[in-house]
């Protein structure tokens, strides 16, 4: 009986020995998993999976070519271990023409890369790999692998694999026609042979060989036919002599715009401007004290008006300045990137409220107002003009005029002599209604008679700032805490009680107001709580990485892009009127387009150097993609429902 | 004269260009699908202007492709056939496989097949030369191209989304979404499809590279 019972554990014991075998016959190659482990306190490794293939038999790269498919490995590891994905060596090319496919032959080693804790013990490690395996003809194959990582030898073969893993980038420059990618890259090695593998499918015409060319001594460049003539993003593996490096690159097309084109566009866009939701509010005050003017004498209306133009100017010259600043050291940034800041916004927020107060309660309207009422300005000075210019660059910010965001764009993007000429461009469209004024001061009679009316208007116009002023703080809250707006509210509160004190007494108590207001702000701002980076997150939107495009168009899969930012108000707009719509949300899930929000409310490098891809600085940002379509389509800027839908199809 | 000499040159370089090299062409979807002419797996010379009128389905196959080989063991091929069938579409199953290649089979061999697997193509050609592959494009097996009534292509590609890797041979054809069969009712509108193209997958197509 006891024997029996021997017998019975001894044959299971075989059958489990055949379970874990290692190597494995599959068919038309001999699988086994190897590791180079060497002791147990070793934190990473490489497990690798060697695949002897019979003589004429292939398996594939992630990008298989015409045809043919990468593995599938399914790991069973301990809790404490991890399994990264396979770290893929060179390919080579494998011609079945007119087809071409990538892969490898004869013998290959696969390398995964192994992390684990090392309070877990170092037990077995088992894996299901499914390959296909070609010739002439194809067939699945699989193994089921186990490997005792405590008591494997180290293999010289996987460290030798791992060594010729192509981690390497080298450094292309390249540019496309209709037809063919010319990629250039340097070497000091004479190069004989060179093939780019492009991870990407449906990009690229898979040929036998690709044309190489010697610049110069160590410049070389190959040609790589295209499918399609839209290409803004490659990746892969570029092999040189049989070495393989990894490249990656960003296509500038090559230039679609000409510095003229970019200032011209730059000019109507600070036009518009002035029409923007975030600027019309100011604007409109000084459309006001123009109109106050209208009986005074022309060379007073002239100096106005060229003071405000100046405060435009100087700000956009200012602006553009830190700008080139910022860029000089390596930051991507863009338009309306100081309001990622919650202090910037918190600022703007008292200042919007604090001219809505003004506007509301009684301080002279000539001499108020859109300084903080002070006596300044009684004094018929012309720096009341030129704080409303520089007052209505700074709320101009947030928004993004059609035509504009091309223009910036080009910009930031291009060498630095170009920004200038268009950040002044900006300015002089900007500014270009008072400029006019300056020089036809009578025109200021074809704007309605001063009047009592302008008190009443004067007054409605605190509506739309303090509207402003809510909108704010509703940014400030997402960027920072619940907490912090509170502190914000408190501020506007002190702020209000300044403004009264000023209205309503003389002599120090002015002063006194003022400064309670500035201590208080200082105070508050200096114990902000750091920014919380967390994205808001929005269940009917899939969260936007820099791959995701080239990701969903390998899968076919059609797609929305919204870069967006709560401090957006032209993006909010869209918003409002078009994204969050049912009919544009029901015309999506119908499409089966994806929609992805990029949220650049708070600073995000990754974004924007999304946006450097479409020549773009700032937002809004509205991308389309669908199964078909040779490459990606920049939606308007404005969006209303119907438009969107009309665009998609 | 010299008039003469040019003609004859262009000629020349244009002859060399043709018979030179296999090259596979690769057919705009929206603009005019290119015409062929083919035999059937019943000696019957098949033009594809002779459906004008009808919309078309072309299928590149391989009966022993581990991937088609799917396709028809779950019924699934067979099904989209029956579909376009029954809304008088014309379905063409190709063969491209060079002779001695895997799928390549005799007519009656391919009769057998139809007859075998219940499958419900309009016609089956033999194209042993892969002219008509090389004239799509057709890459792989399978390799589904679309043709509406005015002989428009309309869609090439894969014939569902699960192709991409290895699993495919775990995923279920239930949860698939099949660009033939889901595309079926616009092809007869004679617009655009939502999917125009998609890359295809599958065994390579057998093409006589020797």
């Amino acid at each position: 009986m006891k024997n029996m019972k021997n017998i019975i554990l001894i044959s299971s014991l075989l059958i489990c020995a055949a379970i874990a075998a290692n190597p494995v016959e599959t068919g038309h190659a001999r699988a086994s998993l190897i590791t180079n482990i060497e002791n147990s306190t070793q934190e990473s490794f490489y497990v690798g999976v060697r695949l002897e293939m019979q003589d004429g038999w292939h398996t594939y790269w992630e990008n298989p070519g015409d045809s043919g498919s990468p593995f599938e490995a399914k790991w069973k590891v301990s809790d404490g271990t991890v399994v990264e994905n396979v770290q893929w060596p060179t390919p080579v090319t494998i011609p079945y023409p007119p087809l071409m496919t990538f892969g490898y032959e004869g013998d290959v080693v696969f390398p995964f890369k192994v992390f684990r804790s090392l309070d877990s013990p170092l037990e077995k490690i088992s894996l299901e790999f499914d390959f296909l395996i070609c010739a002439d003809i194809c067939i699945p194959e699989s193994a089921s692998l186990t490997l005792d990582l405590s008591s494997a030898p180290p293999s010289l073969l996987l460290n030798k694999a791992v060594t010729n893993l192509p981690t390497n980038f080298i450094q292309t420059n390249s540019s496309s026609d209709q037809e063919t990618l010319k990629v250039t890259f340097q070497s000091s090695e004479e190069i004989k042979s060179a093939y780019l593998f492009p991870k990407q499918d449906n990009v690229f015409v898979y040929t036998p060989s690709q044309k190489l060319v010697k610049l110069n001594d160590d410049t070389y460049e190959i040609s790589v036919p295209l499918l399609s003539s839209d290409i803004n993003f490659f990746s892969g593996i570029l092999s040189l002599n049989g070495e393989g490096f990894q490249i990656e690159e960003n296509l500038q097309s090559v230039s679609s715009m000409s510095l003229w084109q970019a200032i011209l566009f730059a000019l109507i866009g600070g036009l518009i401007l002035n029409l923007m939701p975030c600027v019309f509010p100011v604007i409109s005050l000084k459309v006001l004290s123009f109109v106050s003017m209208g009986g005074d004498d022309h060379a007073k209306i002239r100096t106005h008006a060229l003071s405000f133009a100046g405060g435009v100017m100087s700000t956009f010259i200012s602006i553009a300045t830190a700008l080139l600043i910022i860029r000089s050291s390596g930051s991507m940034i863009g338009w309306g990137y100081q309001l990622q800041s919650p202090i910037v916004v918190g600022i703007l927020t008292l200042i919007m409220l604090g001219i809505g107060l003004v506007l509301l309660t009684n301080i002279n309207f000539a001499a108020g107002l859109t300084t903080l009422g002070s006596s300044v300005q009684s004094r018929n000075d012309y720096s009341g003009s030129f704080f409303t210019g520089v007052l209505a660059v700074v709320v101009a910010s947030p928004c993004t005029a059609p035509f504009m965001g091309a223009a910036i764009g080009y910009a930031l993007l291009q060498p630095s002599f170009a920004t200038l000429p268009i950040f002044i461009a900006l300015g002089l469209g900007f500014a270009g209604p008072y400029l006019i004024l300056a020089l036809k001061p009578q025109w200021i009679s074809a704007l309605p008679k001063p009047g009592a009316w302008m008190e009443t208007l004067k007054q409605f116009f605190a509506f739309p700032m303090i509207a402003t002023a809510l909108w704010l703080m509703w940014v400030f809250m997402v960027q920072t805490s619940g907490d912090a707006l509170i502190l914000l509210l408190i501020l506007s509160l002190i702020l209000g009680a300044a403004v009264w004190m000023i209205a309503t007494f003389k002599g120090r108590w002015k002063w006194i107001g003022m400064i309670m207001t500035v201590i208080t702000a200082f105070q508050i701002f200096n114990n902000l709580p750091a920014s919380s980076n967390e994205m808001r997150v929005d269940a009917s939107a899939e969260k936007w990485s820099l791959e995701i495009e080239s990701e969903m168009q390998s899968q076919n899969q059609a797609y929305l892009i919204n870069f967006t930012a709560a401090w957006c108000i032209t993006c909010q707009t869209n918003e409002k009127t078009a994204l969050a719509r049912e009919k544009v949300k029901e015309y999506l899930a119908e499409e089966n387009i994806t929609y992805v929000k990029a949220d650049w409310t708070n600073r995000n490098e990754e974004i924007a150097i999304g946006l450097a891809k479409y020549e773009r600085t700032g937002i809004p940002l509205y991308i389309f993609w669908k199964p078909g379509m040779r490459g990606s389509k920049i939606l308007p800027a404005v969006l209303t429902e119907d438009s969107l839908i009309k665009s998609m199809q | 004269m010299k008039l003469y000499i040019n003609l004859i040159a262009s000629f020349l370089i244009a002859s060399i260009s043709f018979a030179g090299d296999i090259e596979l062409q690769n057919p705009s979807t929206n603009q005019k699908a290119p015409d062929f002419s083919g035999i059937n797996s019943y000696g019957e010379m098949i033009r594809l202007s002779d459906f004008i009128g009808k919309p078309v389905i072309l299928e590149w196959t391989n009966h022993e492709c581990p991937y088609v080989a799917r396709h028809y063991n779950e019924n699934n091929m067979q099904a989209v056939q029956k579909i376009a069938q029954d809304q008088e579409i014309i379905w063409l199953s190709i063969i491209s496989s060079t002779p001695g290649d895997q799928g390549h089979v005799s007519p009656s061999k391919a009769n057998e097949l139809t007859v075998a697997r219940g499958a419900y193509p309009s016609h089956v050609l033999l194209d042993e030369s892969g002219e008509i592959g090389m004239l799509y494009g057709a890459k792989t097996t399978p390799h589904m191209f679309m043709i509406d009534a005015n002989g428009v292509l309309r869609y090439k590609g894969a014939i569902d989304d699960i192709g991409r890797g290895m699993q495919f041979f775990d995923a279920s054809f239930s949860k698939a979404v099949n660009y033939v069969s889901s595309q079926l009712p616009k092809l007869i509108t004679q617009k655009a499809l939502g999917i125009d193209s998609t890359v295809a997958y599958g065994c390579s197509v057998k093409y006589n590279y020797d």
